[in-house]
C-alpha cells in the first residue's frame, strides 16, 4: 500500500488529537488525556515548538473505514542527556489497526531516527508499558534495549496537587 | 552552614557543572559512560538554541569546598511534551556534592523547579530514579512523588546510534 511519511501542519491536529486518543485507549488510559486540538496547535507550531510531529497519510482510495486518510503519526522532541548529549525522545508512535502490516510504523520509527541523526543525536529513548508485547517485539527487533530491565530505572513524577505543594512548601 | 545562593547557570560554570555530571555518574556507578565535554555543554546550553537549563548551587568562598570548589550543586532540566497533558519539565539531574547535604539545598533546588514548571503551565515534573537508589526514592516520594514505573508499568528503552543508523539507511 502507498503512503507518505511528512511533517505535521496545524492542520493535522485534529486528526493527531483523534489518534491519540485512540493509542490512549489501546494503553487503557483514555481519561488521563485532558488536551485538545488546540493544545496541540498552540504547543506544537508556534515560534517555540515543545514538540516536533510527522504525520503518515494515505491516498483517497485507500481511505479508512471511517473516511481518514491520516493513519499514523509520531510525537517526539529533544531531550539532553548529561552522559551522551543530545538525545531524541520519541513520545508516541502510532498506526490504525487496519493499516498495520503495510511498513508504515517501520517508516515512521526510521523518519524519526534520521531526525536524530541530522540533528547530530547520540540516542533515541522512548517508553513502553510492560504488557504491551506487540510494541515490545516491534523494537526489540530494531535494537533497542530495556533499560528499566537492564540497569534498574523507573519513572518518578510530581503530577498536579503534589507539584503545587512541592512550590508552596514552606523553607 | 552559612548561606549560599541558587542561580542560573552561565557559559563559565560549565566546568564545575561536567565535574558534578560526572561525580554523580560515579555514584550512579556509570562515570565511563560522561562523553559529554565542557564544549558540548557550552554549544548546547548557551547557543542559539538551547537543549537544557541549568541552576547551580554556589557558597561564598570561605565555605568552599575542600578540594576548593564554590560550586556545589546543580540542577539540569528541559521541557517535554505529553500529548496527554501538555507541556512537562523534564528534571535530567539533581546533585549535591555530600559535603553539602543535610542543610536544606536538595529540597531548595527542588522547590525552585517546582516553581518554573508552575509558572511555564506545566502540568507535572518528571525524571528517572535507578531503582536501587532507595535514599533517592525515598527523599522524592516524602515529597509526593509517585512512581510510574511501579504504578502503571512504563519501561525505559533506548536505540544506539548503530541501530538509529541502520534503521536510516534500510528501505
Amino acid at each position: 500500500m502507498k503512503f507518505t511519511i511528512s511533517a505535521a501542519k496545524p492542520e493535522d491536529c485534529k486528526n493527531i488529537e483523534r489518534m491519540i486518543m485512540e493509542l490512549a485507549v489501546y494503553e487503557k488510559m483514555p481519561d488521563q488525556v485532558k488536551i485538545s486540538h488546540k493544545e496541540l496547535e498552540r504547543d506544537g507550531f508556534g515560534p517555540n515548538p515543545f514538540y516536533r510531529c510527522l504525520v503518515a497519510e494515505v491516498p483517497e482510495e485507500h481511505k479508512s473505514e471511517d473516511g481518514n486518510t491520516t493513519v499514523g503519526y509520531a510525537i517526539f522532541f529533544y531531550t539532553y542527556s548529561t552522559w551522551k548529549g543530545r538525545t531524541v525522545y520519541m513520545e508516541d508512535l502510532y498506526v490504525m489497526p487496519e493499516f498495520r502490516g503495510n511498513g508504515i510504523g517501520k517508516a515512521l520509527l526510521a523518519a524519526v531516527a534520521k531526525e536524530a541523526k541530522d540533528q547530530l543525536c547520540s540516542r533515541l529513548q522512548f517508553s513502553v508499558l510492560d504488557w504491551n508485547k506487540p510494541s515490545l517485539d516491534f523494537y526489540m527487533a530494531k535494537g533497542a534495549e530495556d533499560l528499566t530491565a537492564k540497569e534498574g530505572w523507573h519513572f518518578l513524577r510530581f503530577h498536579g496537587m503534589a507539584l503545587d505543594n512541592l512550590a508552596q512548601e514552606a523553607p | 552552614m552559612a548561606s549560599y545562593i541558587l542561580r542560573k547557570a552561565e557559559p563559565k560554570d560549565v566546568s564545575d557543572i561536567l565535574r558534578l555530571i560526572k561525580e554523580l555518574a560515579k555514584f550512579e556507578e556509570m562515570e565511563d559512560q560522561v562523553i559529554l565535554t565542557e564544549k558540548d555543554l557550552l554549544e548546547d546550553g548557551f547557543g542559539d538554541h538551547p537543549f537544557y537549563h541549568c541552576m547551580v548551587a554556589e557558597v561564598a568562598k570561605q565555605h568552599q569546598s575542600t578540594d576548593g570548589h564554590v560550586i556545589v550543586g546543580f540542577a539540569m532540566y528541559y521541557f517535554t511534551y505529553d500529548p496527554w497533558i501538555g507541556k512537562l519539565l523534564y528534571l535530567e539531574d539533581f546533585y549535591v556534592m555530600k559535603e553539602y547535604r543535610g542543610f536544606g539545598i536538595g529540597s531548595e533546588i527542588l522547590k525552585k523547579l517546582s516553581q518554573t514548571a508552575v509558572r511555564t503551565r506545566c502540568s507535572s515534573m518528571h525524571f528517572i530514579v535507578a531503582e536501587w537508589n532507595t535514599s533517592s526514592i525515598e527523599f522524592y516520594k516524602r515529597r509526593g512523588a509517585s512512581d510510574l514505573s511501579l504504578e502503571e508499568g512504563w519501561r525505559l528503552f533506548k536505540i544506539d546510534k548503530q541501530s538509529l543508523l541502520k534503521m536510516t539507511s534500510e528501505e
